[in-house]
């Protein structure tokens, strides 16, 4: 190996058009040992890791969102395109890595043909050369090689075959290019002359005529064809070019004007529902297994305060929030099929003309699916999204997705409406959740596309062209450790910050009264707890705080307790159970954690007064209050950081908050007024 | 002039020009939609927008209104 690569951190590019096997070559390189995951729908940040070990080569390589050309059109491409210019901290690439599907180079080489002419030193990393195969074709990478000056070598990414090939030539690529004078890239820009683009098209025509030939004879196809019952065409130039027929056949209802339109909703509604219901018995399990460890660990430590802390603080806020992984996981894994199938991009076409009624695009509708994971990837996936005030309104509205972090809040909230035995009642409430939150947002898009010159201040050419992949088998492999990469990321995210929460707010419900007095007399051991845990709180700084947010709390019928929860829960929407958990001072005496919040809650009064705090009016006004008001600090910060400004971002917590406190207060009040209370 | 919004299911059309004053125009071509070079309508969506055509061994989406700058020959 040359001395100078092994002293220098080479930089590899991965580039490629869209579905080139791009991802899967980057994840065989890297060994999924990335810095940014791929979140459902698109690569939207750059991923950048070291070359595994075994490859014996010395770089960094950067995996990008895939571009079909050097000019952007998007903010996604954007990203994709400067990576190759100049990146902020890696400079020009050592070498690009181009992946082009073999049985579509009249599309593919066109990028490729576009960075050579822009200087870039330029591999091409040939992939899916079976689908050719399949077609009865051969592709030569030698002749290819020679066509376009750069060297071409067959890989598959999803079996290896090839990738170290693929490495050693990128090194002696590198090596090269250390004697080499470097160029200067060119850079496109838009008013490039369409001629010219025109003219790489028929450059490439003359190329793929040249190096794709005929493997066996039209006529053994033919008789191949007739055995398997596919259609039978005339071989030649058009076959070279004709689409998967069981995409057309499977596009033939998927994609009809009236059935399309069926299965959408079908696919949609069976997503949502099979989120409550698969996951049931396995969160039953955790709730117990918390429920379990928090009353052995009350039970087993001596000194009170540390007994509390670990069970009610730190087990019990953990544990009420982590019984939803379940559900969320499911979530993930569902997003995840979808994609990988080749639906995500249908579901887009077929939904775009009614999202450009209210001023979205089709391309709205994968960031509007995935908010229902989470906001935060979801306004990063926004940037797929050409027409900046299309995409500004996709970003304004996806707080109002029902995020995962809202599973836990709805769950419990449905626990006390109805009983255990009637789950599935609640199950089909959360399913209308969901559906109320869907609905809900079509109107505010639509009320604010209205007043868009005001509150967006954006315009642009509004379009929508989109690549729709062949429909594949998932490989389940892969949507399961994006999945679990997902939750990762999840838990990552949110488990620090319930865990500090919890132990601030177990400390601000412990304290300064941490044993008061009280009158023991004719009572036992239980009762002499409860009655201690309310004279503790009430003295607590928890309490002094909440008297102030008192006024705000009680036109929607609810106390400071549930105002302090409210608050804590602006650091994530899941800190609102734990935090209910703590105040209640929910301890492990009932089997399962969940089972004792709502019975802590049936039980609560408001003050001295007699009357219940929780009633289903008042359970109502808070689930519609979590459906509209924006109480996520890392929604913000993402809201901020993808317009570009604070505008944005404060207007969607003003009007989402107010709103969500006037329909609670409506709620809860329009509620009590017609008797159920 | 018969431009890609006016085909009908299954027809194969010959693309003659793309229109430049159209603002997609540009990506249009780069996706592929080149002078010459033959098309096929495979599905409509709902309300007939947008339109995906079968292009050089893939299925393109494009809405109707963009499929109108492709001039047919």
């Amino acid at each position: 190996m040359n001395e100078q690569v092994i002293e220098k951190t080479s930089l590899i590019t991965l580039v490629g058009p869209p579905n080139s096997g791009k991802t899967t070559l980057f994840n065989y390189l890297s060994g999924q040992n990335f810095k940014t995951v791929n979140y459902p729908g698109a690569t939207v940040e750059y991923s950048i890791c070291k070359l595994l070990g075994k490859f014996n080569l010395n770089a960094n390589i950067l995996d990008s969102p895939g571009i079909i050309s050097l000019i952007p059109n998007s903010p996604d491409e954007k990203v994709a395109v400067e990576s190759l210019y100049c990146h902020p901290q890696l400079g020009i690439p050592d070498i690009i890595i181009v992946t082009v599907d073999a049985s579509q180079i009249s599309r593919h080489l066109f990028l490729v043909k576009q960075l050579i002419e822009a200087n870039f030193r330029v591999l091409i990393a040939l992939t899916m050369t079976d689908m050719l195969q399949k077609k009865g074709l051969h592709i030569s990478e030698k002749e290819l090689g020679r066509e376009l000056g750069c060297p071409v070598v067959k890989i598959d990414g999803r079996t290896g075959f090839g990738v170290n090939e693929l490495i050693v030539q990128a090194e002696q690529s590198i090596e090269k290019s250390q004697r080499e004078i470097i160029k200067q890239p060119i850079i496109f820009n838009e008013n490039i002359d369409k001629q010219r683009l025109i003219k790489i098209y028929n450059e490439i025509a003359e190329i793929e005529k040249k190096v794709i030939h005929e493997t066996i004879t039209p006529r053994k196809i033919e008789a191949a064809n007739k055995k398997l019952k596919i259609f039978n065409e005339p071989i030649g130039k058009q076959n070279r070019n004709s689409i998967d027929y069981t995409t057309l056949r499977i596009d033939r209802f998927l994609l009809h004007k009236v059935w399309g339109l069926v299965f959408f909703f079908i696919i949609m509604a069976v997503t949502f529902t099979s989120i409550f219901w698969l996951a049931q018995p396995i969160m039953h399990f955790i709730d117990e297994s918390f429920g379990y460890l928090a009353k052995a660990v009350h039970d087993s430590i001596g000194v009170p305060w540390i007994g509390d802390l670990l069970s009610s603080g730190i087990i019990s806020g953990m544990g009420s929030v982590l019984v939803f992984i379940p559900q969320i996981t499911i979530l993930f894994l569902i997003l995840g099929i979808l994609e990988d199938t080749g639906y995500l991009a249908r579901g887009a076409m077929l939904i775009d003309k009614p999202l450009s009624k209210i001023g979205l695009n089709g391309k709205s509708f994968v960031p509007m699916l995935s908010g229902f994971a989470c906001a935060i990837p979801a306004m990063l996936a926004a940037r797929t999204i050409t027409n900046k005030k299309e995409r500004y309104l996709t970003i304004f509205i996806i707080p109002l997705m029902s995020c995962s972090a809202r599973i836990p809040v709805y769950a419990l909230l449905m626990a006390f409406l109805f009983p255990p035995e009637k789950a599935w009642i609640g199950g089909l409430m959360l399913a209308g959740v969901y559906i109320f939150s869907i609905v809900s947002s079509v109107i505010i898009a639509g009320i604010i596309n209205k007043f868009s010159a005001r509150i967006i201040k954006a315009q642009d050419n509004s379009s929508f062209i989109l690549e729709l992949p062949s429909y594949r088998v998932p490989k389940l492999r892969v949507v399961l450790t994006n999945t679990y990469y997902s939750v990762k990321v999840y838990l990552k995210k949110a488990g620090p910050i319930i865990f500090f929460l919890s132990i601030i707010i177990w400390g601000i419900t412990y304290f300064p009264n941490s044993s008061p007095k009280v009158d023991t007399n004719n009572l036992n051991k239980e009762e002499i707890g409860q009655l201690e845990r309310a004279e503790r709180l009430s003295g607590s700084y928890a309490s002094h705080l909440g008297k102030i947010i008192q006024p705000v709390m009680s036109p929607i019928g609810m106390d400071w307790r549930v105002g302090v929860s409210l608050i804590s829960a602006f650091a994530a929407r899941e800190v609102f159970v734990s935090s209910l958990a703590l105040i209640f001072k929910v301890t492990g005496n009932n089997a399962s954690i969940q089972s004792s919040i709502v019975e802590a809650m049936r039980k609560a009064e408001i003050g001295n007064t007699g009357r219940k705090l929780f009633t289903p009016a008042t359970i109502c006004g808070l689930i519609i209050f979590f459906m509209f008001s924006l109480q996520c600090i890392s929604t913000i910060a993402v809201s901020r950081k993808e317009t570009g400004s604070w505008r944005i971002p404060i207007l969607q917590v003003i009007i989402f908050t107010s709103f969500g406190y006037f329909m609670t207060f409506i709620t809860v009040n329009g509620l009590r007024a017609v008797g159920i209370n | 002039m018969r431009t890609a919004a006016d085909m009908e299911y299954g027809e194969r059309c010959i693309i003659s020009e793309v229109d430049s004053a159209h603002p997609s125009s540009r990506r249009i071509l780069e996706i592929g939609f080149t002078p010459g070079q033959e098309i096929e309508l495979i599905n409509k969506s709902i309300f007939n927008d947008p339109l995906a055509f079968s292009l050089r061994g893939t299925l393109i989406a494009i809405r109707r209104n963009e499929a109108g700058c492709i001039k047919l020959a």
